[in-house]
């Protein structure tokens, strides 16, 4: 397996290396699919902080996060002392919560995924279902426009007839070098309702990376969420125990 | 006895219109406060009929039959298969004018902007019509089409929250049989109007799309059934729960706990209604009776002198007093009927609409002439009224002959 993953990566990067521009403006689906593998690659392992403003103030989280293929994570709080402890973990369509206060794990209903997390503007639903932009959406390329003397795809993606999704249609923006600058949510009367923006990218792990994204709630303002990566490493062999219920309760 | 009767009675008579004025005032008194009583009773019998119609006719009807424990934890595990044919035997018989088969779980709802908490009713929209008021309450868009419409008809305020509107789409999630809660867009096809605890609670949409949705084959959640007589209620539950034992089959007092409840404890507010009319009768009645026998001292002393037994004095008042109030009464009785006649009609309460929607009334009140109510109430007032003028009689009649004649006129 790890042969064939790594075979595939080499053709990947091969491919983005040599002829992106040929390849990305033929398939938005596919420009869509280079920037989340881009995003968490087939593993990964990060420290990032997590800022969120809202009505009652500011506060920052420190947290340490991995990923391995498209549907496990997991999400570990350091500090401040208040949260540190605190964790999630998805593991296919599953997530689950640690609390260290009470000890205790906690599977999430899927009538709580759309609760906020940790209190930020990102719900229990954006962590778990970034692959649903990709399989459950139609996407068009809708524009190109410049940015930094590169080429940035303007995707608009709309949701398939019966799909269980509430926006209108989220517009994407995404770098030649398959690096997500930013993902809008619109309802279905076309107007903005959230927006998430890459205010800084930078190399990470040896690739180009989103490393400062801010969500923004339009009937929030004011208030926001920004995550920033402070250092990641891609394509690590990552142990399996790593993803599982009693690694989220009791970290080795 | 009768002697006595016949002297005394058209003396007392006349006695009353001696003083007019004092007369109509206390007859005003006594009219006015059974009136009151008789018209408050007639309303709120009207009001709390009303108010209950109006809530049956929503959703709950008359009676319903769950599985064993659903009413406990409405889940997917508590559902009942279709009704068999000696419980669908049972139902069709003439006693139950209507009944219908829903399944009703409980679930999210989302939209752009918003996730809450709701009930979804997979119902069968042409037996709806026949048994809810929902069909009729539609203010945009339609309502449902057949078992198998895959829309959804959700509630104004419902749809104001979530700030949706006709024609958008929303998502549904409702636990499944594996567990797992099932997602499903849904177009809003229709907007009803009822309360708004009632339009936050509940999403309609055609029972065979949401048991495929569910994945749970045929099987319902609730039998609701209307009886043409609330009276009748009792002996249908009675003979519904020989039909199919091992159902858990309610009358609708023992479903909406608050509602019986309040059916039970209506009358408890028209007595006491009641009481509070009779204390103002009662003090009404006490002073100027009172009045009228101090005013008279004199003439009771010469009554007494002119032979009248000191209980002759005691029946002249008593007699007054009966004549005094029955008269009373008797025009109470025809202002109150009258009232009701008058306003046969029904009370259009439309133009207060919002305001009286959390009484959950309908729009327009009939009142009624309850037979029993024209008994009790008046015959309660009149004895009441005797019984307090007893006071004012029995100081009539301890009047010393020789005091009284010396006292001046």
């Amino acid at each position: 397996m790890p042969g064939v993953t790594r075979r595939n990566l080499l053709i990947t990067s091969v491919a983005a290396l040599l002829l992106p521009r040929v390849a990305l403006a033929q398939d938005p689906g596919a420009i869509l699919r280079g920037a989340f593998d881009n995003w968490r690659a087939t593993s990964s392992h990060g420290i990032s902080e997590m800022t969120i403003r809202n009505a009652s103030g500011t506060r920052s989280l420190s947290m340490e996060s991995w990923t391995q293929g498209r549907d496990k994570a997991l999400v570990r709080f350091t500090a401040p002392a208040r949260d540190a402890g605190n964790a999630t973990l998805q593991n296919g369509r599953r997530t689950y919560v640690f609390n260290p206060k009470l000890n205790q794990v906690i599977q999430l209903p899927a009538s709580a995924m759309q609760q906020s997390w940790m209190g930020s503007d990102f719900s229990y639903n954006d962590l778990s279902k970034t692959e649903q932009i990709i399989t459950d959406y139609n996407h068009r390329l809708i524009g190109t426009e410049q940015n930094a003397g590169r080429t940035v795809y303007v995707i608009e993606a709309i949701p398939k007839r019966g799909k269980p999704i509430v926006w209108g249609k989220q517009v994407l923006r995404v770098r030649d070098d398959y690096v997500l600058l930013g993902q809008q949510f619109y309802d279905q009367n076309g107007n903005l309702v959230r927006e998430m923006v890459a205010d800084r990218i930078g190399t990470l792990g040896g690739r180009p990376y989103p490393v400062q994204l801010t969500m923004r709630s339009l009937d929030k303002p004011g208030q926001w969420t920004r995550i920033t990566t402070q250092s990641a490493e891609f394509d690590i062999d990552l142990p399996d125990y790593l993803f599982t219920r009693s690694n989220l309760q009791n970290p080795r | 006895m009768m002697e006595t009767f016949k002297l005394l009675a058209p003396l007392a008579w006349r006695n009353l219109w001696r003083n007019p004025r004092r007369t109509i005032i206390t007859l005003f008194v006594v009219s006015v406060g059974l009136w009151s009583i008789l018209a408050v009773a007639s309303f709120i019998t009207a009001w709390a009929q009303s108010s209950r119609d109006a809530t049956l006719r929503l959703l709950i009807a008359q009676g319903q039959i769950h599985a064993e424990g659903y009413m406990d934890d409405p889940n997917i595990s508590n559902l009942m298969p279709p009704p068999g044919a000696a419980l669908v035997a049972a139902l069709n018989r003439p006693d139950i004018s209507n009944w219908v088969t829903r399944l009703e779980l409980p679930g999210v709802v989302q939209s752009e902007y918003k996730t809450l908490p709701v009930s979804l009713v997979g119902v069968d929209p042409d037996a709806e019509r026949r048994i809810s008021s929902i069909p009729e309450k539609i203010v945009e868009g339609r309502y449902l089409n057949g078992l198998e419409d895959d829309s959804a008809v959700i509630g104004l305020n419902l749809a104001k929250r979530l700030k949706t509107a006709l024609g958008r789409r929303i998502i549904l999630m409702v636990t499944a049989e594996d567990g797992w809660l099932e997602e499903r867009s849904f177009d809003v096809v229709g907007v009803y109007d009822a309360d708004t605890a009632f339009e936050d609670t509940y999403i309609f949409t055609g029972r065979s799309t949401m048991q495929a949705m569910v994945g749970v084959g045929d099987k319902i959640a609730q039998i609701a059934f209307e009886v043409p007589e609330d009276a009748a209620l009792a002996g249908v539950v009675e003979r519904l729960r020989a039909a199919a034992p091992g159902l858990d089959i309610r009358p609708w007092r023992k479903i909406s706990l608050i509602m019986g409840a309040m059916d039970a404890t209506m009358g408890g507010v028209i007595f006491i209604w009641l009481a509070v009319m009779m204390v103002m009768i009662s003090i009404g009645v006490i002073n100027t009776q009172l009045m009228a026998v101090f005013e008279r001292t004199h003439e009771f002393g010469l009554l007494r002198a002119l032979g009248f037994k000191s209980r002759h004095v005691l029946w002249l008042v008593t007699f007054e007093s009966v004549l005094l109030i029955g008269l009373g009464v008797l025009i109470g009785m025809i202002a109150g009927a009258a009232t009701v006649w008058g306003l046969s009609d029904g009370i259009d309460l439309s133009a207060f609409g919002k305001a009286l929607e959390a009484f959950k009334a309908g729009d327009t009140l009939y009142l009624e002439v309850k037979t029993s109510d024209y008994i009790i109430f008046p015959l309660a007032i009149w004895a009441l009224g005797i019984l307090v003028a007893l006071w004012p009689a029995w100081r009539a009649q301890k009047i010393s002959p020789v005091e009284a004649m010396r006292q001046a006129t």
